[in-house]
């Protein structure tokens, strides 16, 4: 008889399988990661460059990555991209702090052509003045639009707080955008593109001889040392408020640096946070939006670079909600540091988290994205077998002592610009 | 090719199954057949502000997303001006946790004051956060009344104005379930790798007591054909001159549809689209301009939208653009050309169709177009797309008196 009171029985995850994907050497310092096996006839072609925001003054990297394909004595950059468009290829390059990947996404059949006209864009690129101050043109504007959200101008001075005093702390301002000279993209590509290829990864079912092709090919751009990274960042405690005539809602942020993979607590506090506030039923959620409905969305987050990483609280809440918004975050806060999680949610939570690494563990792309998590930190696809032990074996009292370590509201950069 | 089995159970919920033995995972999508276009027009937003209470506990069932996470799944749902839809991942050993989710918030919710009062604060919320706080937020909020006259595609899925959200009662919820939310208002897919008779028994055990109800007849008014060239000008706390240009097209099914969702690439795709090449590369008048089809099932838009350079006014853009389209008019696109734009098309679609998710949605979608199998069917219609029938389908859409032309610009300082 149908009962649907009664919940149908739940089976726990209880195993996942990681593929680790091909290994092959470009150079000493330099490698292709591949997985081939992909069900149909899509393919992932990545190129990592050690050409991170990091690397130069403001905005040379995010133009630089802007005008790959600005054109050559042969061909100009509409040329360039209708090739790309002929083989039905799309690509992007997104800078962050630490790098710049050049993604292409194609068919099979066609990556090493696709590769073929990245090779000669590179090979060739002259960064035409016209170029460039077109794409001057357009940051600017775009820049202008973001300078009117309140999430984007508080993420800005979060930032600053988190990586103060370092080259992570800098982003760009509309005049800025004067002082670019077409010799500083010359220079910063010559730098850390030509030279600065740190990995490639390729997802898809292409032919051993278009990888080899790749490979051979890439040689020339591998970077010659191990880049090097900022090894410690200590964040601005305190309260930040920016004003902004006429919003709405105010944009808050609240966190601090912290650690990332390669620390001893990093499985323990990712537990925590999920808890706080990295998943629908979170504690922060459940408070903030789903009780008192002071915001559409609020999460938690834990974000890494290569030798540390930052946690944040990130939310919009109705103006009139802000002070009281940071008032429920410090109270829950304040009730990890001093109750112990029930075994209910904390059951819950395992179970969640289970089902999403066995999520994340689905297909090629998914596997891809999860390797590259790790390797970035010199670790292997045995971090997740770890993970996956900590979650199971995790206790209410070790969560209380993470709470206690790293959830101090002293040691917190907290921001508000609304 | 997605393969897929249908059935349907006596109460006339329509059942899809799509087969994929490389995934640890299932899938469950269920869309209902209501959308923002459903709503009266002194209550829009409804529809959506609906979507929200589905998470606010069922009747047997107090909490609906703690439920799916104990089982390591996850959800979400989204409202369009045609459609909602709702969908689970969960571990496959654990179909049945999402199965008996959806299957009761089906048959009743818990309608509770407490979870229609925060809920629509959270809306309220949301309304500020998409529309109201962002810099060009409130477009279509804008757009759609000056495109639509008459059909309720003149409102947005948030609704017209925060006040029809502040106003939703009780009573006006408990109808709106009544009226849409039975089994033949429904389409479910199941996806993941399971056998097809297991599936059609778990699915009639959960789903096959729930009582039919009726489809609700739609009857919409009609958008009566556009005569005139229409036009709004706004100032907004902005920083860029912007411009919106819909122009009316035709519904989902038609072939016509196909096309003009090729024209809009042909015009406006990124870095080397005719309007990209000629009003930004060759004259310098903006700063971005791209095209894109609103992809709704009655009477849709084609849009071309972007920013107008630092010094360049809306007159001397609106020549040039209008130019621009009268060259795509006139002159054939050969076939080099044409064959680049389909190749795009195959491209996204294969990646798109990556996604298990992904797959179960659209096979959703395409079963309420009328049949799923549509789905792998759709690349042979743009297969055949000749030069010809583009320059005939923008003649036919690329007039003035079919465009409603929305214009954005900064407040000006007084004095």
């Amino acid at each position: 008889m149908l009962d649907r009171t009664q919940a149908p029985i739940i089976t726990e995850v209880d195993e996942v399988k990681f593929i680790d994907p091909k290994v092959i050497q470009v150079t000493n310092n330099v490698s292709l990661f591949w997985i081939s096996d992909v069900p149909n006839s899509t393919a992932r072609l990545d190129f990592y460059f050690d050409a991170g925001t990091i690397r130069s003054v403001s905005l040379i990297a995010s133009l630089t990555a802007g005008l790959l394909f600005s054109g050559t004595k042969e061909k100009d950059a509409i040329t360039f991209h209708n090739l790309l468009d002929d083989l039905g290829a799309y690509y992007d390059v997104a800078v962050s702090h630490e790098n710049s990947v050049v993604s292409f996404y194609g068919l099979n059949d066609q990556i090493l052509r696709i590769f073929q006209i990245f090779e000669e864009a590179m090979e060739h690129v002259l960064f035409p003045q016209t170029e460039l101050d077109e794409i001057i043109q357009e940051r600017k504007q775009k820049l202008q639009v973001s300078l009117e959200k309140v999430g984007v101008l508080a993420q800005r001075e979060f930032q600053k707080a988190i990586f103060d005093q370092t080259n992570y702390d800098r982003y760009a301002n509309v005049k800025d955008f004067d002082h670019v000279e077409r010799t500083q993209i010359i220079d910063f590509f010559e730098q850390f593109y030509k030279s600065g290829l740190l990995k490639i990864v390729v997802v898809g079912d292409i032919s051993t001889s278009d990888i080899n092709y790749i490979t051979s090919q890439s040689k020339k751009w591998s970077i010659q040392q191990k880049p090097q990274f900022e090894l410690s960042f200590q964040n601005k405690i305190g309260r930040v408020h920016v004003e902004k005539k006429d919003a709405l809602q105010t944009a808050l942020r609240v966190g601090k640096i912290l650690f990332n993979k390669e620390h001893e607590d990093y499985i323990a506090f990712t537990i925590l946070n999920t808890i706080l506030g990295d998943y629908f039923g979170s504690r922060l959620m459940k408070n903030i939006r789903e009780d008192k409905g002071f915001t559409y969305g609020i999460g938690s987050f834990l974000s890494e670079i290569r030798h540390a990483g930052y946690f944040i609280i990130a939310t919009e809440v109705g103006k009139d909600f802000t002070e009281k918004t940071i008032e429920e975050i410090k109270k829950e806060i304040g009730r990890l540091q001093t109750e112990l999680i029930s075994d209910e949610e904390l059951n819950l939570v395992r179970s969640y988290l289970l089902g999403q690494i066995l999520k994340s563990a689905d297909g090629p792309y998914a596997t891809m994205d999860l390797y590259t998590a790790v390797e970035q930190h010199d670790m292997d696809l045995e971090f997740y077998n770890s993970y996956i032990h900590g979650i199971r074996t995790i206790t209410p009292s070790e969560l209380l002592e993470m709470a206690r370590k790293y959830l101090n509201w002293d040691s917190f950069s907290v921001i508000s610009v609304g | 090719m997605i393969q897929f089995d249908r059935f349907e159970l006596d109460n006339g919920l329509k059942v899809l199954f799509h087969k994929d033995v490389s995934t640890p995972m299932a899938v469950v999508n269920i869309l209902y057949d209501v959308g923002a276009r459903d709503e009266s027009e002194d209550q829009t937003g409804f529809a959506h502000l609906f979507e929200h209470l589905m998470f606010g506990g069922s009747i047997n069932i107090p909490e609906f997303d703690s439920e799916l996470q104990k089982a390591g799944g996850d959800n979400n749902a989204f409202t369009s001006n045609d459609i909602t839809n709702y969908y689970e991942t969960v571990p496959a050993n654990n179909l049945d946790t999402a199965l008996w989710l959806e299957s009761d918030r089906m048959l009743s919710l818990a309608f509770t004051e407490k979870s229609l009062e925060v809920q629509r604060q959270v809306v309220i919320e949301e309304f500020k956060q998409r529309y109201l706080n962002q810099p060009y937020g409130d477009v279509w909020l804008l757009l759609r009344p000056l495109a639509y006259k008459i059909h309720p595609y003149k409102w947005a899925t948030i609704g017209k104005e925060i006040s029809h959200i502040e106003n939703a009662c009780m009573d006006d919820v408990r109808a709106f379930f009544q009226r849409f939310y039975n089994p033949s208002n429904a389409i479910l897919c199941v996806a993941g790798n399971f056998d097809l008779e297991f599936i059609k028994e778990r699915v009639s055990f959960w789903f096959g007591s729930i009582p039919s109800g009726k489809k609700p007849p739609r009857i919409l008014p009609l958008e009566p054909k556009q005569l005139e060239f229409r036009e709004l000008m706004v100032e907004r706390n902005v920083p860029a001159n912007a411009f919106y240009y819909a122009f009316k097209m035709s519904e989902r099914k038609n072939e016509e549809y196909y096309i003009a969702d090729i024209l809009s690439d042909a015009l406006g795709r990124e870095k080397s689209g005719r309007l990209y090449v000629t009003l930004k590369k060759e004259k310098q008048l903006v700063s971005d301009i791209t095209s894109y089809i609103t992809g709704s099932l009655d009477e849709g838009l084609l849009i071309i939208t972007g920013k107008l350079n630092d010094g360049v006014d809306f007159n001397q853009f609106d020549n040039e653009f209008w130019k621009c389209l009268e060259k795509v008019k006139s002159v054939e696109i050969n076939e080099n050309e044409l064959n680049r734009l389909k190749i795009k098309i195959r491209t996204a679609r294969e990646f798109q169709e990556q996604g298990l998710l992904n797959r179960a949605m659209n096979l959703c979608f395409y079963e309420l177009l009328g049949d799923a199998n549509g789905v792998n069917e759709e690349h042979l219609i743009y297969q055949a797309i000749t030069p010809e029938a583009l320059q005939f389908t923008a003649n036919e859409i690329l007039r003035k008196e079919n465009c409603s032309l929305l214009k954005i610009k900064p407040i000006e300082d007084a004095g």
